[in-house]
């Protein structure tokens, strides 16, 4: 038997490329079916795989931190220093992982409050949706154990409170924390990077293999483009190192803002446990069992009026706890009393909260109105599409030459904006070049 | 015949059952994996002298000792031994119940004041009087306790702890600071 011969240097590719195809169809890809669509279409729907490619930038720049993290109580300040200082690119491989985190969050929590308000929790969802509200814990937990690797006074802080509530869980308590205590902050370190590594990643690739659905929509200039969005979120507002921690002087911080809102039920001076996990517990309840609850064969939030109001009160009690998680009464002369929130007024505005949604979906967003015009898309011809190709190229490549420069001359900062301009507008360039494509391949 | 069919076959799933269960059973001595258990738990170590001490000061030390600095320097090994403004002897944990930071001993006042939020606890019981650390119901309001002894020497000796979880608070028992000193 012979070679099979080709023509063309292209024909030997497009049969490599089929015979792999082929071949990945014994495999558990043939199962997906992937959608690269070719023209813009809302990232709504596709915030979930927004969020997952979040977490393989988490992953990939991760696991380049670990080559020079040192989990050890008197090394690991000092690492992450060298790494934000000295290491080269350091910096922004540091902000990249930060900043991804913050990402992922925000990407999560869009993506949950999307799916509820279109009710996509029905229609045999539910497994799904269940799974999700458990990954979107996960990632909280696996930010936690993150941001407490540094040990500088903002983890020392999450790191007492959140043993604290673990002790005060009632009966399990006083045996579940000793198994992340260990024998005192020199294995509570080692213990908490190892879920932070691998324990809570693998357990959230496991849900992720159950939650992802097997339709998805792959949109390249989308995703570069949030890669860049992170990259110039890191260069504008780089994370500081923080102080490194010493249990022997007074310690004034307030922790990262997904977990402000805990702090927030906390620093009421009510019994701790109570205040700072289960109230905060029922939030996950009540999205966990919506599914089970909400049975009716409406899926649009206008003819559900009861769960719309519900999610949008949820919202408001989510930033208004987030944002006085993060008040600090600097009129008051000592620590506690700066801290302290008045319990009454704190939980009295709940219902306030919760009211006022209620009254304002009722009344006013549930209203019937006229059919949605729908809105007219936007068509560039071959030869301005083109053009925008060439702008955007342009700008492509003076933004990574200006990010070399500025890397050069010591602005890592400065280079690491440049490069998220650089992918952003790179993403628009494949979302111009695509457009181009498609209508230039129109007849007219 | 059904029946002994049956009853053969309930036998079977029973003697699997069984060693399904005498398989997993020595497993559970992996729950003892997760935790750090001290071996020597309450070792007999000298902290110093009496004639170190006077009336209103302080002194800490690290209990069990170890010789790793990293193990010792833990906010958990922190101790404090105290010899109040009357002249008594007590030892207590040094981690805040509140949120763990480490108090210092203040004599003007005969308190220990936390840095952190400002928890303020007797010297006399190490049961806090002010700050959020008051705020917890009894028994996690006050710093655990150290037993000492006093040697004819004037040497004082940590025995071990005898009341409570460092940076937890107290068991649920009653017990006069003074019973937990001994001399011998």
């Amino acid at each position: 038997m012979s070679a099979p011969r080709y023509k063309t240097f292209r024909e030997a590719v497009d049969a490599l490329i089929k015979w792999t195809v082929e071949r990945l169809e014994r495999t558990p890809f043939a199962a997906f079916k992937f959608t690269f669509p070719k023209q813009y279409i809302s990232p709504y729907g596709y915030l979930g795989t927004l969020t997952t490619i979040v977490f393989l930038v988490l992953g990939l720049s991760g696991a380049i931190l670990m080559f020079y993290y040192t989990p050890s109580v008197d090394l690991a300040y000092a690492s992450v220093k060298e790494i934000e200082e000295s290491v080269p690119f350091g910096f922004v491989m540091r902000q990249v992982h930060y900043h991804a985190s913050n990402f992922m969050v925000l990407l999560a929590v869009f993506h949950l409050y999307y799916q509820y308000f279109s009710g996509r929790y029905k229609i045999k969802n539910e497994v799904l949706w269940v799974t999700g509200i458990i990954l979107g814990i996960l990632t909280v937990l696996e930010a936690y154990t993150g941001y407490n690797l540094i040990l500088n006074q903002r983890a020392m802080l999450a790191i007492n409170i959140g043993m604290g509530l673990t002790f005060a869980a009632p009966v399990l308590g006083p045996s579940v924390a000793p198994i992340l205590m260990g024998g005192g902050y020199f294995d509570l370190i080692v213990r908490f990077y190892a879920l932070h590594v691998f324990i809570i990643p693998l357990l959230m690739l496991l849900l992720l293999t159950v939650h992802i659905p097997r339709a998805l929509i792959i949109d390249l200039p989308m995703i570069v483009g949030v890669i860049g969005a992170i990259f110039v979120v890191g260069g504008m507002f780089p994370a500081e190192i923080g102080i490194r921690f010493d249990p022997s002087k007074g310690l004034v911080e307030v922790p990262e803002w997904y977990l402000t809102s805990i702090y927030a039920f906390l620093r009421t001076g009510s019994e701790r446990f109570w205040a700072g996990a289960l109230l905060p517990l029922l939030f996950a309840i009540f999205f966990l069992i919506v599914p089970f609850v909400d049975k009716s064969k409406k899926l649009s939030w206008r003819d559900r009026p009861f769960f719309t109001a519900m999610g949008i009160a949820s919202i408001l009690m989510i930033v208004v706890t987030t944002v006085w998680g993060f008040y600090v009464d600097f009129s008051q002369r000592n620590v506690f009393d700066q801290l302290y929130i008045e319990p009454i007024i704190y939980y009295s505005s709940f219902g306030l909260m919760t009211w006022a949604c209620f009254f304002v979906t009722y009344r006013y967003l549930i209203k019937p109105r006229g059919k949605p015009t729908p809105a007219k898309p936007v068509v560039l011809s071959p030869a301005s599409g083109a053009v925008a190709v060439a702008v955007t190229l342009a700008m492509v490549i003076a933004f990574g030459y200006l990010a070399l420069m500025t890397y050069a001359q010591d602005l890592p900062n400065v280079s690491m904006f440049n490069m998220g301009m650089a992918l952003i507008l790179f993403g628009l360039m494949l979302h111009f070049y695509r457009h181009t494509s498609l209508t230039a391949a129109k007849p007219r | 015949m059904p029946d002994s069919g049956s009853s053969r076959r309930r036998a079977l799933k029973a003697m699997l059952t069984v060693a399904v269960l005498a398989v997993i059973a020595p497993f559970t001595n992996l729950v003892r994996f997760f935790y750090r258990e001290d071996t020597g738990s309450a070792p007999r170590q000298r902290i110093a002298n009496t004639s170190e001490l006077k009336p209103g000061s302080s002194l800490f030390f690290s209990y069990p000792r170890t010789g790793d600095p990293k193990i010792d320097g833990d906010p958990f090994r922190q101790w404090i031994l105290i010899m109040t403004r009357d002249g008594k002897l007590r030892a207590y944990s040094r981690v805040c119940v509140h949120l763990w930071c480490l108090p210092i001993y203040v004599p003007e006042r005969g308190e220990l004041i936390c840095p952190c939020h400002g928890s303020i606890y007797k010297e006399e019981d190490g049961v806090a009087i002010a700050g959020p650390a008051a705020f917890q119901p009894y028994p996690t309001n006050a710093l655990p306790m150290m037993s000492i002894e006093v040697d004819e020497k004037g040497d004082i000796y940590a025995t071990g702890v005898v009341d409570g979880r460092v940076g937890l608070g107290r068991e649920w028992k009653l017990r006069s600071p003074d019973t937990n000193l001994k001399r011998v």
